[in-house]
């Protein structure tokens, strides 16, 4: 592909790497300007830059390089300089001798120590799920394309095997050649207020949590598949054990921590292989402050996500819209999941 | 009644050996050919059945509600002796309670196969759901056990003891332990037993009709996404149905152990009233299935009528006409209507077995066809019939019950034995 032989192919842009490197130079921001912007000092920012660039190619040690800037940045920063965790400490694959690490302690810990303490909740009662929020659903019909891209991304996200799919878009036409129209419905799991799953569960395996998200406890569940006969949606599926490893190498190695339970490798004989899986909302993308994968990735912007409970929030306001709607509203199972018509 | 009067304790078992070897050889095959399936299933999960996440329910749940109706069925015949004092079902009412036991053993099989995590089936008695009608059913089964289990007890406690009393060796010891050492033969003894056996036959016809057997269709029934299911009349086709297997599985029985295990004159009498309650179970039946399906068609219910549709015309429609229809209904109310062909035990046993099959085709009508509608507009229509696997290992698991069935009639005093002169004192 290189064009430097002067092979030209059509449509190929014909560029040599200079000029791909000239491109890179003219978008690179000047650093001096940009460090101008904070009040730390530039000087030191740009030769600290550069000499990190050289611990990059080698041609200086990471203990020289804190040997040599660790007073200064000291001075520069002051007491937040050791309140922040060096990510060259303790990090799991830590690139500096001992000596230097212990000179550049940091008074609040390591940087995986801080990072673990944070993502720990303080009240006992914590956890997935324990939120205050309700969690709600609403997918604009009117802007939903039938692309299906949020079937794919949730089947990226979930790491969902052959055969399950946590959400579906039904497609429907109407009416007669020329005179029809196509509706189509995307279809998660509703997690439904009154869950007929729930009620139908022999072992309590599958339950609602305080934030409205139905949850199914894998390490529970017999695989009695009671609860799918009992869901008037088809929200539910069987994991049969099939894998995409003949389609992708590797398949398997990871998988999603549906409800926060990180299960490792997906494993013969291990759950939720003869568990029954649903949509979980995306939970755990829900608990780290991020919308669920369909919901990102909708490119007609149909889908939103939000707080039922409270009133001012988009997905409250939609849901109470004239155009709002459930499905099977007469099953009474109070779906969490409303549709604008 | 019986042609030569075995002393008791002696000539339980098949009158003849070629038969008993061949008979076991048949159970060996079933088990032999179940055990290849049932490996199948163990390694390769629930991908060796035809289900799916649309069909989540086949041929295993089929065959597991088969046996609690079956077992239902002979445990309500059994107490027709025990409560109400039938004349003539002395004969059959223990023999009944048997049944209903290895029946509901097997059923036990069945639904533990179907389940996807079999090393999870204790989990249902360590967690709990209140409203789950399976919770119920589940609970509801360990008391029904313990309902058939002490009243086959009492039914057979004295004969336990005389058999005790005339053998040696390990059989003595197994009788003895059997009558869990309560070995009086008196007149009093045996009155205490029948009087308990009442009792606790009382208390298990609630049980059996109101949670074993009618809980069985309840369990259906509540799931109203299936509005087919969704009926108050669906347990009472259970019960019903359970009634009509249980009777006709009893009238074989009976016919055939007098002839190839007693070796005893059979009672025509009694396989007369037998095929005539046959009769008014069938029409009970048909009566009730006709109810439901005028219902759902009167009220334009047209989920329930499409389903009606996919069971008269749809792929599998000839389990309707030919098993439910046929085997169940119409063949044998032919053979049983003329009096004197069904005094005729072959002929009685034709038409017990033609229900015993065809009542088979009415449970994967009950179980399959509601599965094949989608919930929703827009889903895809499921399809189902059983793999090899499913099929091999339910004949497997059909022949445990054979051969635990057969190992009681070979040991147990199943038919009362003849009253002795030494015990009427």
């Amino acid at each position: 592909m290189s064009s430097a032989d002067g092979d030209v192919f059509p449509g190929v842009p014909n560029v040599g790497r200079e000029e791909l490197d000239a491109m890179v130079d003219a978008e690179t921001p000047d650093p001096r300007e940009e460090l101008a912007k904070v009040d730390a000092d530039t000087d030191l920012g740009i030769e600290m830059a550069e000499d990190a660039k050289r611990v990059s190619r080698g041609e200086l040690s990471a203990d020289d390089y804190w040997a040599k800037h660790d007073t200064a940045a000291a001075a520069e920063f002051g007491d937040a300089y050791r309140e922040t965790p060096n990510p060259a400490v303790d990090a799991g694959d830590q690139t500096i001798s001992t000596d230097t690490a212990e000179s550049l302690q940091c008074t609040v810990g390591s940087i995986n120590s801080v990072a673990a303490e944070t993502a720990r909740t303080d009240d006992g009662e914590g956890g997935i799920g324990a939120g205050d929020e309700k969690w709600g659903m609403v997918i604009d019909l009117q802007k939903c394309v039938g692309c299906d891209s949020c079937t794919v991304a949730c089947k990226a996200e979930n790491r969902t095997p052959p055969g399950v799919s946590y959400n579906v878009v039904m497609e429907e036409e109407h009416g007669e050649f020329p005179n029809t129209t196509r509706t189509n419905v995307p279809k998660p799991c509703m997690q439904c207020e009154n869950p007929p799953c729930v009620q139908v569960c022999p072992v309590s395996a599958t339950y609602k949590m305080d934030d409205g998200v139905v949850n199914i406890d894998y390490d529970r569940c017999i695989g009695c598949r009671y609860c799918m006969i009992a869901c008037p949606y088809g929200s539910r599926h069987f994991d049969f054990g099939e894998s995409y490893d003949d389609e992708v190498d590797e398949a398997g190695e990871i998988t999603s921590p549906e409800y926060g339970v990180d299960r490792g490798k997906r494993e013969e004989n291990k759950s939720p292989i003869g568990n029954v899986r649903k949509c979980s909302y995306c939970t755990h993308r829900l608990e780290r402050g991020e919308e669920p994968a369909c919901v990102e990735t909708c490119i007609g912007d149909a889908r939103n996500m939000g707080d039922l409970d409270d009133p001012d929030s988009e997905v409250a306001e939609m849901a109470d819209s004239d155009r709002a709607f459930q499905l099977k509203e007469d099953e009474g199972t109070d779906p969490n999941m409303y549709y604008l018509k | 009644m019986a042609t030569h009067t075995p002393p008791a304790g002696a000539d339980l078992g098949f009158e003849s050996d070629r038969l008993r070897r061949v008979w076991y050889g048949f159970i060996a095959v079933l088990l032999a050919a179940g055990a290849v399936a049932l490996y199948v299933r163990l390694t390769q999960g629930l991908t060796s059945t035809n289900l799916t996440s649309i069909v989540p329910w086949g041929a295993w749940v089929a065959f597991y509600i088969y046996f609690v109706g079956l077992s239902a069925g002979a445990f309500l015949v059994s107490t027709l002796d025990t409560v109400f004092g039938l004349p003539g079902l002395d004969r059959i009412s223990r023999d009944a309670l048997f049944v209903s036991l290895v029946s509901m053993a097997v059923a036990l099989l069945f639904i533990w196969v179907d389940l996807g995590r079999m090393d999870r089936m204790f989990f249902p008695f360590i967690w709990r759901q209140f409203s789950s009608a399976l919770s119920w059913e589940i609970h509801a089964y360990v008391l029904y056990m313990g309902v058939i289990g002490s009243s086959l007890y009492f039914s057979m406690r004295a004969d336990l003891a005389r058999l005790a009393d005339h053998s040696s060796g390990l059989r003595e010891r197994v009788y003895t332990l059997l009558t869990l050492h309560r070995d009086e033969t008196t007149a009093a003894a045996e009155r205490v037993d029948r009087r308990w056996l009442k009792r606790i036959g009382i208390a298990g016809i609630p049980l059996s009709l109101f949670f074993v057997v009618g809980g069985e269709g309840v369990l259906f029934a509540v799931a109203s996404a299936r509005p087919y299911w969704n009926s108050g009349l669906f347990p009472v086709i259970f019960v019903v149905s359970a009634l009509l297997a249980g009777t006709a599985f009893m009238l074989l029985l009976y016919v055939l152990r007098t002839r190839l295990l007693d070796g005893a004159t059979i009672d025509r009498d009694l396989v007369d009233r037998m095929g005539t309650l046959l009769i008014g179970l069938i029409i009970a039946d048909i009566a009730i299935t006709a109810i439901e399906l005028l219902i759902s068609v009167v009220s334009f219910h047209a989920e329930v009528i499409e389903t009606w549709q996919v069971i008269m015309f749809g792929e599998m429609s000839w389990s309707f006409w030919w098993f439910m229809i046929g085997a169940a209904w119409v063949f044998p109310l032919v053979l049983l209507t003329n009096e004197s062909w069904r005094r005729q035990p072959s002929v009685a046993v034709v038409a017990a077995l033609s229900i015993a099959m065809g009542v088979v085709g009415v449970r994967f009508n009950l179980v399959v066809p509601a599965q094949i509608l989608p919930v929703l507009e827009g889903l895809p229509h499921g399809s189902y019939f059983p793999t090899a696997v499913e099929w091999v290992s339910s004949f497997g698991i059909m022949g445990v019950g054979l051969l635990l069935y057969t190992i009681g009639a070979e040991i147990l005093p199943l038919t009362p034995l003849p009253e002795p002169e030494s015990d009427t004192q």
